[in-house]
């Protein structure tokens, strides 16, 4: 199956800068995509799926949309 | 019978060692619910404008929330505020840890304390007693001798202890208060405060758990909060490295905030980044009251020159920055060693770094020289030079002395051109930030009534694209585009900021709640209810928290600032030398308008005051004369 994977700020560096169509295998969930994106979940700060907010855990659909900020707010 | 909170606001007068015990009722607690919004009500209930904050006048206020205590991830946090020496404004303060659920269980909601004690003393209060104990065998002594002794001469080892070290017995104008040696009130200066109130510590010890309206509730939405937090960005990567991971987000999105607000990139930034702290001086997780992120970390590291005792807090984003990059110093032992030393001594870290760089660039330029400083050269990236003056400043020694006022008191006593260098808002120094790459952040520090503060604002760049679904619940809905200053910016940023206005009033830990952490907005609103009991709303929460920014806003309208001061810094307006963003800079004309639109919104008048109407509608009729008197 095959979802939208728009990335911003630092996470475009080395991936892409454009939303892009990433193939993945039925069933797969967000970690399955970022292994293959070489994201660490550290760098992950914001992930939100088709304007819906979103956890690592969740099973990815075809046609998914899925939103990757890494974090750079404050503490 | 209220529930999930006490109904018990302490007052204490130390002039004369009395103390009597406030019952408000409900729709007083439903009005100000605690820390921001509770503060701001005694501040501008029992001070006069133009009080010297280090005199008896001055009113200090300790504030827990209706829900502080609760058993949920994230809701510990307290607010110390008071008028701040350091700004002359509203002086407020949030920390976490276990003092504030403490005090709650102690008996009482928040303390109020008033007049100067006429030899020092500690606050003890303990099951709903309150004793006004002498404190002089802990004047003088460090934070971690004074937890040590209350609790022998308590007998309490579980007592939780809010105290100062002796930067606050010096009225150091940023020092801070701090909890058990690894949780800081670092900001505005509380800990001078307490100083010149002659109270070295508020302790607590309590066994009694404010009834909750609903506990079935509250603990089905625990489960709920705490397995999200495992699953859920950004709150896995805090449990994995705290804050520490935000040196190489900032650095590589070009607004590491370094060599005195200057530059946007640090050729060192990995040297104090996740990956070498978490190799070289990282020993465990620590955490706060019930919470399930565990993001604080404790540092310890067997070396002569540079000793970490695990005991304190290890440095977190803030003090990583503030030490590091923005003094360019790549040596991470002595940033995590100058970290120890504030706590020891109780100096804010992020105003000592500050002051620190401030220091480094006035010595490039000549205006300090080796004969203000007996010989000592103060060159950029020399660690052992940022220990030594962290020493001098809390002792007041030598050019400590002068350096101990803070930058903008200190460039008006150096003079020599040296208020160039001094980068301050509302006479604040920076947290490590750099608006250039996001200037809704800009627009939070510049409206901060606390001065520039990164508690009160929503940061850009989590709401790009799709990401402004974070915000979906407030009605924002087009995405946000960090770099640019106009309307749709405004409207974001008012918002926005609500939601962590939320969580200052509430007292919620920003990496627990809405809008970028593991809870929702629905899901806060049902645990409030679940607590409380109210019939309470997102509405109604939103109606707090604009309340709690209005009434600081009154207080320091009443204080004399006004439009001029709600501005940025020099170096935002200027590009950006080099790295991602070379530049970028904040439009002066466009970044005016955007505060003026924000008055408009807001139902503030031309000059920054809050309209009748805009009082009517928040229930705060009572401060009317006080804003337009």
């Amino acid at each position: 199956m095959k979802v939208t994977v728009k990335l911003f700020a630092t996470l475009k560096k080395d991936r892409f800068s454009e939303p892009s169509a990433v193939d993945l295998d039925d069933g797969s969930t967000v970690r399955d995509l970022l292994e293959i994106l070489r994201i660490d979940e550290i760098d992950v700060g914001i992930l939100v799926i088709n304007a819906r907010d979103a956890t690592f855990d969740q099973k990815l659909s075809a046609g998914d949309s899925v939103t990757i900020i890494p974090p750079i707010g404050g503490g | 019978m209220p529930f999930g909170y006490n109904g018990k606001i302490l007052h204490v007068n130390l002039a004369d060692s009395s103390w009597a015990i406030e019952e408000p009722g409900e729709k007083w607690y439903r009005t100000y619910v605690g820390g921001s919004a509770l503060t701001a009500y005694y501040l501008l209930k029992h001070l006069k404008p133009g009080v010297d904050p280090l005199s008896e006048e001055n009113v200090l206020v300790f504030a827990c929330s209706v829900v502080t205590g609760s058993p949920l991830s994230g809701y510990s946090r307290y607010t110390v505020a008071a008028k701040s020496p350091l700004t002359g404004a509203f002086g407020r303060t949030e920390a976490g840890g276990y003092f504030g659920p403490e005090l709650k269980f102690a008996g009482f909601d928040a303390i109020v304390v008033r007049g100067r004690a006429p030899k020092p003393v500690y606050l003890y209060v303990n099951d709903g007693t309150v004793e006004i104990r002498d404190a002089a065998a802990i004047w003088g002594q460090d934070n971690w001798v004074t937890l040590e002794k209350i609790r022998e001469e308590t007998g309490e080892k579980m007592v939780r202890v809010a105290s100062i070290g002796p930067a606050g017995e010096r009225m150091i104008p940023y020092a801070c208060v701090q909890n058990d040696l690894e949780h800081y009130n670092g900001r505005t200066g509380m800990g001078a405060v307490m100083g010149s109130k002659n109270l070295k510590a508020v302790a607590a010890r309590g066994r009694q758990k404010p009834q909750m309206a609903d506990p079935e509730k509250v603990k089905a939405i625990r489960k709920w909060h705490n397995d999200r937090i495992k699953v859920h960005p950004p709150n896995v990567g805090l449990s994995k490295v705290g804050t520490t991971g935000l040196i190489k987000g900032l650095n590589d999105t070009g607004i590491l905030t370094t060599h005195n607000f200057r530059d946007g990139v640090f050729d060192g930034a990995d040297k104090i980044g996740h990956e070498a702290y978490h190799k070289t001086i990282f020993d465990s997780p620590g955490t706060c009251y019930s919470c399930a992120v565990r993001c604080k970390r404790r540092v310890a590291l067997e070396d002569e020159k540079y000793p970490l005792d695990k005991r304190f807090g290890g440095p977190e984003y803030e003090t990583l920055a503030a030490f590091g990059s923005l003094c360019d110093i790549d040596n991470l032992p002595a940033v995590a060693r100058a970290n120890q030393l504030c706590n020891l001594l109780g100096l804010d870290t992020i105003s000592t770094g500050a002051v620190v760089a401030f220091a480094f660039e006035c010595f490039e330029h000549g205006i300090i020289t080796e004969e203000d400083t007996g010989g000592r050269a103060l060159n950029w990236g020399d660690g052992d030079a940022m220990l030594w003056l962290v020493e001098e400043i809390a002792n007041r020694r030598g050019i400590g002395e002068t350096l101990s006022e803070g930058v903008k008191k200190a460039a008006e006593i150096i003079g020599k051109g040296a208020d160039k260098y001094a980068f301050h808002i509302k006479g604040q120094e920076l947290p490590l930030h750099d608006g250039r790459g996001k200037t809704g952040m800009g627009m939070g520090f510049a409206l901060a009534p606390t001065g520039a503060d990164h508690i009160e604002c929503p940061h850009d760049v989590a709401f790009q694209g799709e990401g402004v679904s974070k915000l979906h619940a407030l009605g924002i809905f087009e995405p946000v585009k960090p770099l640019e200053t106009n309307a749709e910016k405004v409207r974001f940023f008012v918002n926005g900021q609500k939601a962590w206005q939320i969580n200052n009033c509430y007292g919620i830990c920003n990496f627990c709640s809405v809008p970028i952490h593991a809870m929702t907005f629905q899901m806060l609103v049902e645990s409030v209810r679940a607590i409380t009991g109210w019939d309470t709303s997102l509405h109604d929460m939103v109606t707090v928290s604009e309340r709690g920014t209005v009434m600081a806003r009154v207080f320091n309208n009443r204080e004399g600032f006004a439009p001029k001061d709600d501005r940025v810094i020099r170096r935002w307006h200027e590009p950006m030398p080099d790295g991602p963003l070379k530049g970028q800079y904040i439009d002066p004309k466009a970044f005016r308008e955007a505060i003026d639109l924000y008055y408009e919104l807001s139902g503030w008048d031309k000059d920054g005051k809050p309209t009748r109407g805009k009082l009517v509608e928040l229930n705060l009729e009572w401060l009317i004369d006080e804003s337009h008197g």
